[in-house]
């Protein structure tokens, strides 16, 4: 290895141009074959029981995600104005390519079914817009009348009114987003407000908002890392070549990912921020031994500089690229694919960056010089090295301070972690006020909810249990106790709503007989009624064909983990119940594969960081030939990721799919730290007895390169907080906090337990008396 | 929900025959034949068995057995209906009584559950058949004057001669853009019939499978409308059909409605 880095110092220039033609490769496939994967059901592992069961489900019922158009009318919505916008924008919305006409349901579309007398009256609510008092009075009355309408389309203070529009999940895109909003907002007067909200749209704002923001963040961030790269360095040629290096690797990464065809799923975003991170980390510390070299050695020529630089540093270098790329290939245990590509793609790109470093660098230097070491500042050098003296002798002196504050902080943290909750909810990702958020709260304080829960009652091919009277009292009851113990739950629909409204109309719309009729004849004459009457495509949303499975939705007012695990919690008990009938309780719907989805990638998560923490370990006990060390050395990674979370647990910020990721970055920028580190110690042990002096020079050194390594980064993501998305904004402040987190904990804890730990020193006593 | 009246037969869906046995030397214009096959006469009364099958996209089957009895009464037509099967809406009848005139149909319904006769009253143009592939429209309640026809080709499908007609409708808010109907030369029935929606795109497909001569007139008696769009389809096959028997005009009453067959 060392030979070939050295034989390839001889053609520098090969290396820049072999590197920059296959870069120029890589990036034409990025821009040819580049696409972004915005379907969040592409997500998700499709041979997963629950996403099975849900799919199917969604099929039979045509369950899609609806897009919510409310017109608000703070004078009523009862007048000709209102009423035609309505119409209008009913009408605009069947039209548009992305919606199928019959998925788009209002107050215009639905039929109102009453009862006289002397019969049943099936009408329109309004086909021409009603322009006298009597007929908008009519229209009022109908409305108040349909507990199907009222409240659902309508709300109770008839101040609003929604048109829904069911989607398919792959159909959302920014254009269609903003051809909405601009129809929508073509229809505005001073008088009438409308608003545009539903999951469809919140789902493809966040995955279309995430990556724009990080388009627009990262520069910056590579920016203010260049910056601060530039102060610690010093030196131009330097800070380029190293950013140089950061920058191929992520072209190397993607341009692969756009070679083997694959898309670039949200998660893929956080590619290039794990890379920038650990990617500066080789240039600084090569550029850290050379500075620390020349500064020993002034007249050394760039040659025997470069030289020293790779025969000391390629071993650690080397190592933690390994180490770290191992750690992100434990991600291939999700079983959520884009977190898989994530895994391997980062891996790859983090060994880009090791050959990279170790190729493009030396070859750099060779081309353009040694980057200027300033002679005069000797001073400053001695200050820089009493610093870390000082500071590593205060450290092993005090070494209780150190072994405290981390028992402590582990303690602190378990607590904390206990406080930790999963949120799989997508709204909770945009600021409060955002334009989303105050739109989903005005539809949730007007009506049901803008989340949907679809329970799916299952008989198993037992055909029509759902006429009895006996289960759709039971499924009655069921939706009561939600709807009435849940506020989160705004209402629920299925089949009895539909039974209900036919046995009421049947009686001459007697309020009285709102209820489920004790014949199992009776309903199902009804609902023939209703299929002959009625549009019978309405029956197909809540109930199979065989009458043997039901599909029961309810409405929440949030979409976060919390409240739909509430809904189940209520809904379980009924379990018993419908078991004695033969039916089994099962969940659909984009709410619930959310809610899946999440645990999924947390279990995953969780896995490979345990798996990962393992391999380090294994590896480090190899490479150093000692298990001890790979113990030690894994201690910084466990400290920073118990932090992290014990952190989140007591800020509240719930794990997601973005906070539980960095869980990696921890190991994999908290694994080069330990290395370094580790190597540079046995380096100096070995030339060394003293253990101190041991210490401290390992501490001038590779403490040196980790700090200015750790005040890059963390001054990077800094500018991360300054996001507008929040979920950028935490993965941010995490990053920071974990980089602070490993670089302390490495030149404290882990400086204590090495020293302690004598290994060096034994070895080498053992091999003396040996002698 | 329009009238209730599959009109005796699928006459139905059915462009009537004027007589087959008509030979014009010269061509017809594209009006002339769809008239002749709207005017196709299918007898005064009809008795029959009726076997409705709706399919779903899973190829989930509801079936439907129901006894039918209409008569053309010059300026009303009248049918009664009685479920037959599945069990549970037995003996639910309907009665529909439709007008030549622009007056709306006359319909009712009769829950034996209930045990009560409730009319019903809807406004709605282009309500499916009981749930069916079929609106109303398709099975016979179109008018001549209410689309431009025009006759596009002449072509032999399934062994039959037919003429091939296109008609648009003039109601541009219609829930069919057009319709193009293959008419059989011979006897006027029409043989196949593809509906387009209001974006002109291919909606549903009429395929006639069997008609046959009872007593003198044409009559299908097997036809399937399929919906390509969503996947879903609707065979009706009648069974005992009985031309002409002299069904009282008595029978069309809300007590026959209650006592059953």
């Amino acid at each position: 290895m060392e030979k070939l880095l050295k034989k390839l110092l001889n053609a520098p220039w090969v290396i820049v141009a072999v590197i920059i033609i296959i870069s120029a490769l890589f990036f034409m496939q990025m821009k040819q074959n580049s696409r972004m994967e915005t379907d969040l059901d592409k997500y998700m592992p499709q041979d997963h029981p629950a996403f099975v069961y849900s799919d199917k489900a969604e099929e039979w019922f045509g369950i899609n995600d609806g897009i919510i158009v409310a017109i608000e009318n703070q004078k009523g919505i009862f007048n000709s104005a209102t009423l035609d916008t309505l119409k209008q924008l009913t009408k605009r919305l069947q039209k548009m390519d992305e919606i199928e006409k019959t998925d788009v349901t209002s107050l215009y579309t639905a039929d109102n079914i009453i009862g006289t007398e002397d019969g049943m009256d099936v009408k329109a609510f309004y086909k021409r817009v009603p322009e006298s008092v009597e007929k908008l009075n009519d229209l009022k009355r109908n409305v108040e009348n349909n507990e199907m309408i009222f409240g659902r389309l309508v709300s109770l203070d008839k101040t609003v009114t929604v048109i829904i529009a069911e989607i398919r999940d792959d159909v959302f895109t920014q254009e269609f987003y903003e051809e909405i909003l601009s129809l929508a907002a073509s229809y505005e007067t001073e008088d009438i407000k409308i608003h545009v909200a539903g999951r469809p749209i919140v789902e493809g704002t966040m995955a279309l908002l995430g990556p724009a923001d990080m388009k627009k963040m990262v520069p910056i961030v590579l920016l203010v890392i260049t910056l601060v790269l530039f102060i610690t360095l010093r030196s131009i040629k330097s800070t380029l070549l190293t950013m140089t290096v950061v920058f191929f690797s992520v072209v190397w990464t993607f341009g692969l990912m756009a070679t083997v065809n694959i898309p670039i799923y949200a998660v893929s975003t956080m590619i290039p921020v794990m890379l920038i991170a650990i990617g500066v980390a080789d240039g600084i510390h090569l550029y850290s031994h050379l500075q620390l070299f020349l500064r020993k050695t002034p007249d050394a020529s760039k040659k025997e500089a470069t030289l020293d630089m790779l025969q000391h540093m390629w071993k650690p270098v080397v190592m933690t690229s390994i180490t770290t790329a191992v750690g992100f290939i434990s991600l291939l245990t999700s079983q959520v694919y884009p977190i898989k590509y994530f895994g391997i793609f980062t891996a790859f790109g983090v060994l880009m960056a090791m050959i990279f470093s170790l190729v493009l660098i030396p070859a750099g230097i060779m081309i353009f010089g040694l980057p200027k070491v300033k002679k005069s500042k000797s001073n400053e050098t001695n200050k820089e090295t009493n610093l870390a003296y000082g500071f590593a002798a205060k450290v092993l002196k005090r070494k209780s301070v150190s072994i405290f504050a981390t028992t402590a902080i582990i303690i602190l943290s378990i607590v904390g972690m206990q406080k930790i909750w999963i949120n799989s909810s997508f709204l909770d990702k945009f600021e409060k006020d955002s334009e989303i958020a105050l739109t989903d709260k005005f539809i949730n304080d007007h009506f049901g909810g803008t989340t949907t829960l679809n329970l799916i009652l299952d008989s198993e091919g037992e055909k029509d249990i759902f006429k009895n009277p006996d289960v759709l009292k039971l499924v009655e009851k069921m939706q009561n106790k939600v709807e009435n113990d849940l506020q989160v739950v705004g209402n629920s629909f299925t089949l009895t709503d539909y039974v209900n409204r036919m046995n009421k109309v049947m009686n001459a719309d007697k309020v009285e007989f709102n209820t489920i009729p004790d014949s199992r004849d009776m309903i199902a004459q009804y609902l023939l009624l209703y299929e002959m009457s009625g549009d019978p495509e309405n029956l197909n949303k809540v109930v199979d064909y065989d009458y043997a499975k039901l599909n029961v939705t309810f409405q929440l007012k949030s979409d976060n983990s919390k409240a739909i695990n509430s809904a189940i919690a209520k809904i379980d008990p009924y379990k018993d119940d419908f078991e004695k009938h033969g039916i089994t309780l099962n969940f659909a719907g984009s709410g619930y594969k959310g809610l899946v989805f999440t645990d999924l990638i947390l279990e995953g998560q969780i896995m490979s960081l345990i798996l990962s923490l393992i391999i380090v370990i294994v590896l480090l006990s190899l490479m150093f030939k000692n298990y001890k060390l790979g113990l030690i050395g894994a201690v910084p990674i466990t400290i920073t990721a118990l932090i992290s979370f014990g952190i989140m647990g007591f800020l509240n910020i719930p794990l997601n799919t973005t906070t539980a990721l960095l869980s990696s970055i921890a190991i994999g920028i908290g694994i080069d730290y330990a290395v370094h580190f580790i190597e540079q110690y046995r380096i100096n042990a070995s030339k060394s007895d003293d253990k101190l002096s041991v210490a401290q020079k390992t501490m001038a050194h590779s403490g040196r390169a980790i700090s200015f390594n750790a005040i890059v980064v963390i001054a990077g993501f800094m500018v991360l907080i300054f996001s507008v998305f929040p979920p950028n904004r935490e993965l941010g402040a995490l990053v920071s906090l974990n980089m602070f987190t490993s670089f302390v904990g490495t030149v404290t804890i882990m400086l204590v337990l090495t020293y302690n730990s004598n290994v060096y020193f034994k070895k080498k006593n053992n091999n003396a008396s040996n002698n | 929900m329009k009238t209730l009246l599959i009109k005796s037969v699928l006459i139905a869906i059915v462009f009537a025959i004027g007589f087959s046995s008509e030979v014009f030397s010269q061509s017809l214009t594209g009006k002339q034949i769809v008239e002749k096959a709207y005017n196709r006469s299918t007898g005064d009364d009809q008795t029959s068995d009726l076997t409705m099958t709706l399919i779903n996209k899973n190829g989930a089957q509801r079936v439907r057995k129901i006894k039918q009895f209409t008569k053309d009464l010059g300026e009303v037509e009248k049918s009664i209906m009685f479920f037959l099967s599945p069990a549970d809406v037995k003996n639910t009848s309907f009665m529909s009584w439709s007008y030549d005139s622009d007056q709306s149909d006359d319909q009712w319904i009769y829950l034996p559950a209930l045990k009560k006769i409730k009319r019903i009253s809807s406004d709605s143009k282009n309500d499916y058949f009981m749930g069916s592939d079929f609106t109303y429209d398709d099975l016979g309640d179109r008018k001549l004057e209410d689309d431009t026809h025009k006759l596009l080709r002449e072509e032999t499908i399934d062994g039959k001669a037919c003429y091939v007609v296109e008609s648009v409708s003039k109601d541009k808010d219609y829930m069919y853009s057009k319709t193009i109907t293959w008419i059989i030369k011979d006897n006027f029935i029409g043989n196949k019939k593809e509906f387009y929606d209001e974006d002109e795109e291919l909606l549903k497909v009429l395929t006639i499978k069997k008609y046959e001569e009872i007593s003198g007139f044409w009559i299908i008696t097997n036809s399937e409308m399929k919906n390509v769009q969503k996947n879903h389809k609707t065979t009706i096959v009648l069974n005992n059909v009985q031309i002409n028997t002299g069904i009282s005009a008595s029978k069309f009453t809300e007590r026959i409605m209650m006592r059953g067959l």
